[in-house]
């Protein structure tokens, strides 16, 4: 049934493992209870998670005061963590989707949690756009729906109608192809299952799944279809979110390159972090053998092309911005690099364009402390180049009598720690209660790199 | 493989779990929680009670205005208002177009006094030791001790501020003769006494002359902002715009200078601005005069000046706003030698608005030192807080067998008398006054008094036993004399209610006799001071004035012209100065200065002006008011906002204790202090961050110093090339053809840079018709000031080259607007006259359409503004909705006056004239900068503003294609400053 591959491979699962063997190591976490190890982590990002949602709490009872904003600046961190969790997401649907498309097998390790982690990701991202408007018990407003206002219908050009679409898009696809693809994992758990209602739950979710062959072969089909509807997704979303800035008039946000230069960088965070959270359930879940050296250079590998183009783009902005003659575009990239808000540009170029120049060494991509240091390094990076795009860009526009100053309040800062919260308290649950690892994928890919017994030279 | 057909059969014999749960539970558990948490705090909050009039009111029509003509009581000017009413009270100031002083104009603080009105402080009822009582029983203690001091040989003094009413004036006189020992004081808190004696001196009559800037060619202003506070500020604006005007070939401009210290918002609009210290200004007029002489002096300047003021013999003013007899007695001479008196300064029909006598004041002080007074009326004044050692004042008042006050609250001097009788507000009263010669000003009430207050007038002529209320007292007046001095109308009556109706009557000027200028008036001056380090000027600020206006939040919350600060006074010093202390911004510093051999001192944070004269440092008159501790609930509370000001605290510090009198006038210059630097620092609160169009010097790029937004240039070029200091036109394509086409209206904007002052009425008629809240210190130091208007300044300093320029921002209804595109509930549409519509309801407040904005003229509703005294609610303008939290509003063009305007057009079958449509801030504006109009209609004023070679359009570049478009700057000077 398995195709069979050159032994002169490496193979992508390490030490000798049976059917049997995935099967227990990816669900025997699920059986046991919880470890000290989760507890310890699960308590700190639910206090992270309960520290947002008591500044959002304020911050939708009081109002959009008690963020730093002002007349001139009106976004800030609020559109800054958007962006930054929606770039997020976009790894996991590169790396389900495209990669599938590509055949790069070695994707089936890491594939579930890389997707969990886009689903959340965008649950983290689409709290910003509800939260930051004034009035976001009117957020419907947003949505085309038949009235009898006129009809009334929504502003289709404007950038934000766009979003709504892109994202809602973009969750329902991931969330139907992700909970699609852990359907046969959820039945397997449904037959391990000792107890009764975990029994009845998974049964529920599994969707009566019986591993037949015609079952397989539809869900064969359909995860195609689905990697299919998934990929241009990877596109598009952040296009669109990079559109939010690319159709206004403010110099810094007006210019073309923005759809390429924030897929790639999106790509480029994502990957950071799903290497972050990868190296960690490598360790804690003893996932080495799944989560290899060799996937882990992979994803550094593609961190090394995304960030290039990262940092061609930012070469692009100022020989654009000087070539262009424009004094309001020479100005903003020349207040960029020297003007108050320098050192977050500083942080923005050596983190997003240094750092992953660190990975063309091989003993550093295969170091893997290192590259979890680096991968964290390069988030930082990509949230200040929202920051530095979005909040910089507004301190000092057109009239030099409305420039000023940004500063983050407290409820600011605490909405962006309970966004981790929110997130990693997600992926401990997702850790805690579903398989990590795709099982059935990765059974299909056991024998690559092996003979017919299972050896590698 | 068989392990797994193993586990298949033994699932195909199980039960398949039932699927418990329905779509409702599963719907819940999807996610609706957020949803579920914002309904529950959704519901706006309803009207609790609307009763309709059972009977109709025969004037009040629900929905429409009634407009009575009255006088402004915000300060001496006496300007001619017209106050919108609803509901049978006032919401909204107007100028008086056909008022011969202020010709339609109105300051700030004009269009702000009628907050005055709704306060909450304001005295209820008459307070007699401090217990709130009734009329009867003040008349009936009050009457009692009259008597006994009838009896008695102690003296009487009535202490007010200019009475210019002579029904007043004949009441007080009236009531004084019952005394053996009665008189009537006069002083003003922002005293021109000294003008008053120096023309004593030198045309033998105690006069203020009425100045005519109209018809002044050459303008030398010694420290006086007449465009800004000095007398009469609004008919100045109106007079001194009439003087430059720029009509292509038969333009005439007239050329200014400006002579002070501190930076003043005339010194501002000055063609040439010098910067000298107070203890040069003597030096300066006697070499000024001396040099129109004819002699030639070394000072910088003054040989210039001199040859200018020469050519224009007789068309030429020469005005000092310093209160001290010599430097006035100087600028008396100069002005005779220059043959002004009779054409630009007329002595014969003199300004009657100011008429304080501050040596009398300074006699009535030691007279209260010593006892001798039993009996002390105050009105309309507040003597313990802003004379030369007014606290002393207020202890030594218990020493006063009498003492009554006439003020409308518990104030700095009303809290130390036995009475206090409240006056009405302006608006509530009967009242008259000869502003100047021949020009008479009415007051009617437009409102029932809110509380149980009593005109002075009445409270008089009630202690005299006489029954005449102040209409009858008025009334009267005017049959014996005021109509008697006119022959147009024989009809008293009809003469009566035409003035009513009016707000003034101009009749004869009368008798004023004055002599020759007498030359032996110059022999008693005083040598010139000698240089001192540091110099102290205290100065009124535009809003505040004397302090009178402390409680008003608008007028607190308007930022002042040249600094931008709010809520605060601060000291103002020169970059240099403050660099030779040690001293940076919002640094705490601490004033010290030896008064009449008594040292005071002061901590106020530090303010460093450009343009700001080294050696010297100004402060601001007219705060720490009593009362002003009721700001501490301003503004949005939240965790991590201040409180404009601190709990029992003032806001800003009162500096009167630095004044002193000198030769018999109130001093506001202290020639020698000292500035330490202390500890603290102290945040002050500007609206503005950044003061010039030129970049960073770090920044700077090539072609791109200065940013091309105000267009200036000189009277010379201009007359040469009327397009002088144009930017390069842009030729504007579009994609999109015609995408917004203007059958009917089209509305726009003009603003003349050249007129505006920057006096920023605008900003506070604006305030006022839109119900546009005030936000608190905390929040304006946060940059969320929320008047739609706002009057950038932009400074330029170059070597001893100072200039200021004044650009008033508001949204320019742009055809191809950058908010439209971007809004994602069409919350901001166009309509088809051309304006950009904020719609409320529709908004939800992602403010992306402020971050498009180029012009940054939006405004988002950050928190829920409250008002910090429920009164204030009786003034909002009920045609205008009030903002929730959470919404974005902007200027609409005053849409609800252009509907108005509209629908009694279409109602009455005409058509809509040209002018007929102003909004707010034209109608405020006393230099008429702003202009609005039909673009369509090419008679209309703005379309010839528009095709006027000076019209321009701000950052045009970016093709926004704004409805508002500004005319360019031109100064009378000889270079362009480019500022």
């Amino acid at each position: 049934m398995s195709e069979v591959y050159s032994i002169l491979r490496e193979p992508l699962i390490g030490g000798n493992k049976t059917y049997t063997d995935i099967t227990n190591d990816v669900c025997s976490p699920l059986e046991r209870k919880p470890t000290y190890a989760w507890w310890f982590a699960f308590t700190i990002s639910f206090t992270m998670l309960m520290a947002g949602v008591i500044a959002v709490t304020y911050l939708l009872t009081t109002g959009i005061g008690t963020w730093g904003l002002n007349n001139t600046i009106g976004w800030a961190f609020d559109i800054t963590n958007f962006v930054f969790w929606i770039g997020i997401g976009h790894a996991g649907t590169l790396i389900s989707a495209i990669l599938f498309l590509f055949r790069q097998k070695w994707r089936t390790s890491v594939n579930r949690s890389a997707e969990a982690m886009t689903i959340f990701a965008v649950i983290c991202a689409g709290i910003f756009p509800i939260i930051h408007m004034g009035r976001p018990w009117l957020a419907f407003f947003v949505i085309p729906y038949p009235n009898e206002r006129g009809p009334l219908w929504v502003n289709f050009r404007s950038p934000l109608v766009w979003d709504m679409f892109a994202i809602s898009t973009y969750f329902t696809i991931s969330f139907v192809f992700w909970f699609v693809g852990l359907i046969p994992d959820l039945a397997t758990i449904r037959d391990r299952a000792q107890s009764n209602f975990k029994r009845k739950i998974f049964g529920l979710l599994s969707f009566g799944w019986n591993g037949s062959n015609r079952t397989w072969s539809h869900y064969e089909k359909i995860y195609l279809l689905l990697a299919g509807l998934a990929t241009p997704l990877v596109v598009s979303v952040h296009t669109i979110v990079s559109w939010d800035f690319a159709t206004s008039v403010i110099p810094g946000w007006h210019t073309t390159i923005f759809p390429p230069y924030f897929v790639a960088g999106a790509v480029f965070s994502g990957f950071a972090m799903v290497l972050t959270l990868m190296l960690i359930v490598r360790k804690v879940l003893r996932f080495e053998e799944y989560i290899t050296l060799h996937h882990v250079e992979s994803m550094c590998k593609i961190i090394i092309a995304t960030g290039g183009i990262v940092s061609m783009a930012y070469g692009t902005e100022y020989f654009i911005a000087l070539y262009s003659g424009n004094e309001y575009e020479k100005f903003t990239f020349l207040n960029r690099a020297l003007g108050p808000y320098s050192w977050s540009y500083w942080i923005m170029v050596s983190c997003n364009v240094i750092t992953p120049q660190l990975f063309w060494f091989k003993n550093i991509r295969r170091n893997v402390a290192l590259v979890f240091l680096l991968s964290i390094v390069i988030n930082i990076g990509m949230w200040f180049e929202r920051f530095v795009i979005i909040t910089t860009s507004l301190t000092r526009d057109y009239l030099p009598a409305s420039w000023d100053s940004y500063s983050p309040t407290s409820i600011e800062i605490a909405t962006l720690v309970g966004s981790f919260g929110l997130f990693l308290t997600l992926f401990l649950l997702f850790a805690r209660f579903l398989p990590m690892i795709a099982i059935g994928e990765v059974k299909g890919v056991l024998s690559y790199g092996r003979n017919k017994n299972g050896e590698h030279q | 493989m068989s392990e797994y057909h193993h586990v298949k059969f033994e699932r195909e014999q199980e039960n398949i779990p039932h699927r418990g749960i329905d779509r409702r539970d599963f719907l819940k558990l999807s996610g609706f929680t957020f949803a579920g948490a914002f309904l529950a705090g959704c519901q706006a909050p309803s009207v609790d009670k609307a009763i309709p009039f059972l009977v109709k009111p025969e004037e009040v029509t629900p929905g429409l205005s009634s407009f009575y003509a009255t006088t402004c009581g915000g300060c001496n000017a006496s300007c001619g208002i017209i106050t919108k009413n609803r509901d049978g009270r006032p919401i909204k100031i107007e100028g008086n177009p056909s008022h011969p002083i202020s010709q339609g104009g109105l300051c700030a603080v004009g269009q702000a006094h009628i907050l005055g009105l709704y306060d909450s402080q304001r005295l209820k009822n008459p307070v007699l030791f401090g217990k709130e009582t009734s009329w009867e029983h003040v008349d009936t203690t009050l009457k009692t001790k009259l008597e006994e001091i009838k009896k008695g040989s102690g003296a009487v003094r009535f202490l007010s501020s200019t009475i210019s009413s002579s029904a007043q004036r004949n009441v007080i006189a009236k009531f004084l003769s019952g005394f053996s020992d009665a008189k009537h004081i006069e002083y003003d808190a922002l005293s021109v006494s000294a003008i008053l004696d120096a023309h004593e001196r030198t045309h033998g009559n105690r006069i203020l002359p009425h100045y005519h800037f109209d018809q002044a060619e050459v303008i030398v202003a010694l420290d006086a902002d007449f465009l800004g506070t000095w007398i009469s500020p609004v008919e100045f604006t109106k007079d001194y715009r009439k003087g430059k005007i720029l009509n292509g070939n038969s333009s005439k401009f007239s050329f200014h200078v400006q002579v002070e210290a501190n930076v003043s918002l005339t010194g501002s609009n000055a063609d040439m601005r010098i910067s000298l210290s107070p203890n040069a200004y003597k030096n300066f007029f006697h070499a000024l005069a001396s040099s129109i002489e004819g002699g030639n002096s070394s000072l910088p300047n003054v040989n210039e000046l001199a040859a200018k003021l020469r050519s224009a013999k007789s068309k030429s003013l020469v005005v000092c706003g310093v209160n001290d007899i010599d430097l006035q007695v100087l600028t008396n001479s100069i002005n005779h030698l220059l043959g002004n008196y009779g054409s630009t300064i007329d002595i014969e029909k003199p300004s009657k608005q100011y008429r304080g006598n501050d040596s009398e004041l300074e006699h009535l002080f030691s007279e209260i030192n010593d006892g001798k007074v039993s009996a002390l009326f105050v009105y309309n004044c507040n003597p313990v807080y802003d004379i030369p050692n007014g606290n002393f004042l207020g202890k030594q008042m218990e020493k006063i067998p009498l003492s009554v006050s006439f003020s409308e609250r518990n104030d700095e001097t009303s809290g130390v008398t036995q009475c206090i009788c409240p006056e009405h507000h302006s608006l509530e009263s009967w009242n008259e006054s000869e502003i100047c010669a021949g020009v008479f000003s009415l007051s009617q009430p437009v409102l029932q008094p809110l509380g149980n207050t009593r005109s002075l007038t009445e409270s008089l002529n009630s202690w005299m036993n006489v029954r005449q209320t102040a209409y009858e007292t008025i009334r009267s007046e005017w049959q014996h004399s005021v109509f008697k001095r006119q022959n147009k109308e024989n009809d008293f009556q009809k003469f009566w209610d035409t003035s009513v109706h009016d707000g003034f009557a101009e009749v004869e000027a009368g008798e004023n006799i004055v002599q020759e200028f007498s030359k032996q008036s110059l022999q008693n001056i005083s040598p010139s001071n000698i240089a001192t380090d540091l110099a102290l000027v205290l100065y009124p600020k535009i809003s505040i004035r004397d302090g009178k206006h402390a409680h008003n939040p608008w007028l607190q919350e308007l930022p002042d012209p040249i600094t931008k600060i709010v809520w605060d006074n601060y000291v103002s010093i020169s970059k240099k100065t403050a660099e030779r202390f040690g001293i940076g911004e919002n640094d705490v510093v601490e004033i010290t200065a030896h008064i009449s051999s008594v040292k005071r001192m002061v901590k106020l944070p530090a303010h460093i002006q450009q343009g700001m004269c080294d050696n010297v440092v100004a402060v601001a008159l007219g705060y720490g008011r009593k009362g002003t501790e009721r700001f501490t609930n301003i503004g949005p509370e939240w965790f991590e906002a201040e409180p404009t000001v601190k709990q029992g605290e003032f806001v800003g510090k009162n500096v009167a204790e630095f004044l002193q009198w000198a030769n018999g006038n109130i001093s506001y210059i202290v020639m020698q202090c000292s500035v330490a630097k202390t500890n603290e620092q102290y945040r002050l609160a500007a609206t503005q961050e950044y003061h010039s169009l030129q970049m960073p010097k770090h920044l700077v790029s090539s072609d791109a110093e200065r940013r091309p937004i105000i267009q200036e240039t000189t009277f010379a070029s201009y007359i040469k090339n009327n397009s002088a200091g144009s930017f390069p036109k842009h030729a504007y394509a579009s994609m999109w053809g015609e995408e917004h086409p203007y059958n009917n209206h089209h509305w726009g904007m003009a603003i003349d840079l050249t007129k505006c002052t920057g006096c920023s009425a605008c900003v506070i008629g604006c305030q006022s018709e839109n119900n546009i809240p005030c936000v608190g210190k905390d929040e304006i130091a946060r940059n969320r000031e929320m008047t739609w208007i706002r009057i950038d300044r932009y400074f330029h300093e170059e070597e001893n080259k100072f200039s200021v320029a004044f650009q008033p921002m508001m949204c320019h209804h742009c055809n191809n607007a950058p908010c439209e595109t971007v809004c994602p509930v069409l919350a901001t549409v166009h309509n088809e006259e051309g304006l950009n519509q904020q719609i409320y309801n529709r908004c939800v407040g992602t403010r992306y359409c402020s971050n498009n904005c180029p012009y940054k003229v939006r405004r988002f509703n950050w928190f829920d503004y409250e008002h910090g005294d429920e009164m204030h609610k009786l003034v909002l303008n009920p045609d205008v909705v009030v903002r929730e939290r959470g919404v974005m509003e902007k200027c609409s063009f005053c849409i609800q006056r252009i509907q108005e305007a509209k629908i009694v057009a279409k109602r009455n079958g005409v058509v809509l004239h040209d002018g007929e449509i102003q909004p707010a801030c034209q109608q405020s504006c006393p230099a008429n900068a702003i202009v609005f109009g039909d673009m369509n209609d090419t008679h209309s004023e703005l379309s010839q503003r528009m095709n006027d070679p000076r019209f321009y359009k701000a950052l045009e570049e970016i093709g926004t294609r704004p409805a508002v478009g500004y005319m360019t700057l031109v100064r009378n000077s000889d270079e362009v400053r480019n500022v």
